[in-house]
């Protein structure tokens, strides 16, 4: 399930922004290395309900999101309905 | 100079284009406010520090006549005063820290000068292209701070949104040579060499059909090329 989360947002930021994905590495910034504003992220969060066929659009955890891996592991606590962050976890 | 030039310049034209507005529109007048700022600004960059601040201004497409959005990149507090090298009657989008500057942070409110902080995205839109419409050109900074240095930031998107939406020309524009023309946080200007490019524009036709996100960056890739060209032949 982790490894499909990875590919479907990755699969988000090709073809929503565009992103080369040699980019697209899980410590990288949304905001500094990826270059998205807030505007941005508006359209990441339609474009990931889409995706993965979930409502993320009022949840309060996204205004923590500031990496790729933050995202992984917020779409993967949503899926579980979870507030944990597993892939951080993991790491540990 | 700068300060003496303002002081007397500034309180000037303000009470002459204040008697002028009593006999013409508000349209007629904000014209005419408008280029009286684009004349203290070019006093301001090209005569005053002249010789130990040289100027190169070079257009790339000096027959574009419509209203463009200008696109520059932003290293310098010299940046806002640079722009008035640019042709026609123009509205810069700043920050909302310079309307705190005295005198000149109200006479920028007064001219029109728009902050995207101050206004909702919506509106901010709707003033942008009022202005357009009425042919005014709109002046960007999208990396939204100065770098004072030669990298250059990630750019904004919103701009980028309303050109979309308000079919008018991008025009990118690559400032050169002034990190340190004043250094961050001081007045004192320094000798040097400063160019403007102004590159020819991207027409609605051209870009109408890139998402926003593509938009930006690809204008942030053309000032970037052109930087490095300017940097080169330096």
């Amino acid at each position: 399930m982790k490894k499909e989360i990875i590919t479907k947002t990755n699969q988000v930021f090709e073809e929503s922004f565009e992103i080369n994905k040699n980019k697209l590495l899980p410590e990288m910034n949304i905001f500094n290395d990826l270059g998205l504003d807030s505007l941005d992220v508006v359209d990441l969060v339609v474009a990931l309900q889409q995706k993965f066929g979930v409502k993320i659009r009022d949840d309060e955890r996204i205004r923590n999101i500031r990496t790729l891996e933050d995202i992984y592991s917020f779409i993967f606590a949503i899926k579980n309905g979870s507030s944990s962050l597993p892939f951080k976890e993991d790491k540990q | 100079m700068f300060v003496l030039f303002s002081a007397i310049s500034i309180p000037a034209f303000t009470l002459f284009i204040a008697g002028m507005s009593l006999f013409l529109s508000h349209r007629r007048a904000m014209k005419l406010f408008r280029s009286a700022i684009r004349w203290y600004g070019i006093i301001i960059v090209k005569i005053l520090p002249f010789p130990l601040v040289k100027i190169h201004y070079k257009d790339y497409a000096a027959s574009d006549k419509q209203p463009s959005i200008f696109v520059a990149n932003h290293r310098s507090a010299s940046d806002p005063f640079l722009i008035a090298c640019l042709p026609g009657e123009l509205v810069q989008v700043v920050n909302t820290w310079p309307f705190r500057i005295p005198v000149l942070g109200l006479i920028a409110r007064l001219a029109g000068y728009l902050s995207i902080n101050e206004m909702p995205f919506e509106e901010f839109s709707r003033q942008i292209v009022k202005l357009l419409n009425q042919g005014v050109s709109i002046v960007t900074f999208p990396e939204g701070t100065r770098s004072a240095g030669k990298a250059m930031g990630q750019f904004h998107g919103s701009i980028f949104r309303i050109a979309l939406q308000a079919k008018f020309p991008i025009v990118p524009v690559c400032i050169t040579g002034n990190e340190k023309i004043p250094l961050k946080g001081l007045l004192r200007l320094r000798p040097g060499n400063i160019k403007v490019h102004k590159l020819s524009e991207l027409k609605w036709e051209e870009y109408k059909d890139l998402k926003p996100f593509k938009l930006k960056n690809m204008v942030r890739d053309m000032i970037a090329a052109e930087i490095d060209i300017m940097e080169q032949d330096s």
